[in-house]
């Protein structure tokens, strides 16, 4: 069970990405006016894969996840998943599909419980129909029974179960991430877009974190894109990160190679002063 | 990945298998219940084991008595009502007893509304459009039905008899009309928010008003006229224009009046304990989250404007066939719709029983203050402020009524009981 991490050599010839590729991600763009958001934005993810999308605010980052998301269509450009194709399907066929996503600003269900939160993620790949469920037949309270135990075990994993009736805005801002990380693999995703997820964290969380998101990849088996500014963090768990600037990728490649880049180091410092 | 739980007791999982989830597809469930294993010691025992320890014997008796439990809050309803229409009259007069009728209509009204108004929170404020267009196809359903069948308007038949239940069939074609037009008002709910769409159901209202103004075509009162009339007596359609829809027969009564808000209030609050319920509640907290967990909002917004709407048709139906009613066009209007948009934010935005309670206490206010009639609408305008003012997410916020019972405490109801 060893996740095939980048486009492996295998006797001298390098394989297609997209042979293992689960996201394929191939030349997105899309403009907003006049302004290019993101241009030929491609990726390809394996399973399991945990990659880092980085740059510097305004890059386009967010409005990445949001093409995937199919909360924007995109101007032009392909996206699939495994064999299914994303581009032009609403939100929530993308969700069922199998990606799922956290927000930069917490976008919890503010008035609904915490166990409310997990349900709802939770039930969207049972069918419920209007008349099973105003007659309140067996066979919903069945799936409503499940739908339940399912969102409970889904919290105890991730210790929030003594909290599951309390309202979610009542949780405290770390709480409130695990959340809506939790509310997120609750709809089943094989790709799972953190955007931000380390954001207001001091360092002890933000160890805790990379941990849990390396636990999450392993054990839930999704691949992982994530959003974060926190560069220790990312270069600490991510196997390749994409540097995003002005809406363009100025450098993809693991870590090591990211952080030596002059372009990246440019995008972030500005460009070093002509010798003189 | 050596380490991986999945694979190590995978055959565990199978066996531990929730017997309630039946011929439920196991989606994606490996992960999640072998990390459960994993943790169960000591986590919470109780909700862990249950569904281990569950027989499948059980199960099956369990089965049986959810069709019981399915049905038995109608039966309850319906024993209610019988009660009051066999009690109510006689103890307190006809005068209470029809105030009790308007309060039921009211309810119906309310509570429909607030599927879409509370639950979904799409602000609609042409719940009236709804009623009128619901008021109208019954009424010409049991009015020119009873000419037809029987050629008489007049009421058919005692308690249960015939008639009666022909004007049942009526309401619920009522609210099937409304439904309709809940369908085509919902459509630009998907594009609209908040004020816009508010507007947009506005006009519904006046719109229907101008074009039910237009139905000038005077009442046919005979089994013989109708049948001899020619397409210019019926288009414009027969019923009065704006002098109003005169002679539908009287059936409505406390026993079908609360037979249907039982009807009414059961429904809507199975759809808020359900998954249906949770999808339109989440695009009332936050809409693009919901879409972004796989919640079609298109879908929901559509099925909560129909649901309500179709509540709001029966509603009509039955305010039709009150006894001392014309339904005329002007019911369409705006003052109507807004009587029962602010019983929902009386009540609460989604709490059903706080909206109930608001029907009640906003329909007797008046009948109240009936001797006070030119300071009524003062006193219930200044209720209002204070209301605001004082509680603004209305008597019971987002809760019923039974979660502020001290047993429970203050948090959010435990596990629904089925």
């Amino acid at each position: 069970m060893t996740h095939a991490k980048q486009p492996s050599v295998v006797g001298g010839k390098i394989q297609p990405p997209n042979v293992h590729s689960l996201l394929t991600v191939d030349q997105l763009s899309i403009s907003f006016g006049g302004l290019k958001a993101v241009q030929q934005f491609s990726l390809n993810m394996p399973p399991g894969a945990l990659y880092g999308l980085i740059g510097p605010n305004g890059a386009g980052k967010t409005t990445v996840f949001n093409l995937l998301t199919g909360v924007y269509q995109p101007n032009s450009g392909q996206m699939r998943l495994a064999d299914q194709n994303l581009l032009g399907r609403k939100p929530h066929e993308i969700t069922a599909a199998g990606v799922a996503r956290t927000f930069q600003n917490i976008r919890l269900f503010p008035g609904l419980s915490v166990l409310d939160n997990v349900r709802l993620a939770g039930q969207l790949r049972t069918p419920h129909g209007l008349l099973k469920t105003l007659l309140r037949t067996p066979r919903h309270q069945a799936q409503e029974e499940a739908i339940h135990d399912k969102a409970f075990e889904l919290l105890g994993l991730f210790d929030l179960q003594d909290r599951a009736h309390e309202a979610a805005d009542c949780l405290s801002y770390g709480h409130q991430r695990r959340l809506e990380i939790i509310r997120a693999l609750a709809t089943g995703p094989k790709v799972l877009l953190l955007d931000e997820p380390a954001a207001g964290m001091n360092s002890q969380e933000k160890r805790e974190l990379a941990q849990s998101i390396r636990r999450i990849r392993d054990e839930f088996q999704v691949a992982i894109l994530l959003i974060e500014h926190d560069m220790g963090l990312v270069m600490d768990i991510c196997e390749r990160i994409t540097v995003l600037d002005h809406g363009i990728i100025i450098s993809e490649g693991p870590p090591v190679i990211i952080q030596k880049d002059p372009k990246v180091i440019a995008a972030y410092l500005g460009e070093a002063p002509p010798p003189s | 990945m050596a380490d991986g739980p999945g694979n190590a007791n995978s055959g565990g999982n199978q066996a531990r298998q929730n017997p309630t989830t039946g011929p439920q597809p196991n989606v994606k469930s490996s992960p999640v219940q072998s990390l459960a294993e994993q943790k169960s010691t000591g986590q919470n025992p109780a909700e862990q084991n249950r569904a281990a320890q569950n027989p499948p014997m059980q199960n099956v008796l369990r089965g049986r008595t959810s069709v019981f439990v399915g049905l038995w809050p109608f039966a309850v309803g319906i024993i209610l009502a019988s009660l009051m229409y066999a009690i109510l009259p006689g103890s307190v007069g006809p005068y209470y007893a029809r105030i009790v009728m308007d309060i039921g209509i009211a309810m119906i009204m309310a509570v429909s509304l607030n599927i879409v108004n509370g639950m979904t929170g799409q602000f609609s404020i042409g719940h009236a459009g709804f009623m009128t267009l619901g008021a109208y196809a019954a009424g010409m359903m049991s009015y020119y039905g009873s000419l037809v069948m029987w050629d008489s308007p007049l009421k058919h038949g005692g308690m249960l008899g015939l008639g009666e239940w022909w004007f049942a069939v009526s309401c619920l074609f009522g609210g099937l009309v409304a439904a309709c037009a809940g369908y085509v008002v919902g459509l630009p709910s998907l594009r609209l928010r908040g004020d816009y769409l508010a507007i947009v159901t506005l006009g519904f209202g006046e719109i229907l008003r101008v074009i039910l103004q237009q139905q000038s075509g005077s009442v046919i009162t005979s089994g013989e006229a109708l049948q001899s009339a020619t397409w210019s007596q019926l288009f414009p359609l027969p019923i009065g224009g704006a002098l109003g829809f005169s002679g539908i027969p009287k059936y409505t009564n406390l026993f079908w009046v609360y037979v249907f808000v039982t009807i009414t209030v059961v429904i809507a609050y199975r759809l808020k304990q359900s998954s249906l319920g949770r999808a339109m509640i989440s695009i009332r907290e936050d809409e693009i989250a919901a879409q972004s967990m796989g919640v079609n909002v298109a879908r929901q917004k559509v099925l909560a404007f129909v649901l309500a709407a179709f509540f709001a048709g029966v509603g009509g139906g039955l305010y039709a066939h009150e006894s001392g009613v014309i339904v005329s066009p002007k019911d369409a209007g705006f003052q109507r719709s807004f009587d029962f948009v602010i019983m929902t934010v009386f009540g609460g935005r989604g709490s059903i029983s706080g909206v109930m309670l608001a029907a009640v206490i906003l329909t007797a206010l008046p009948e109240v203050l009936r001797d006070f009639n030119q300071y009524r609408l003062i006193v219930y305008a200044l209720l209002l402020i204070v209301m605001m003012l004082v509680r603004p997410q209305g008597l019971f916020g987002i809760r019923e009524i039974w979660q502020f019972w001290p047993i429970r405490g203050t948090s959010l109801a435990k596990k629904e009981v089925p």
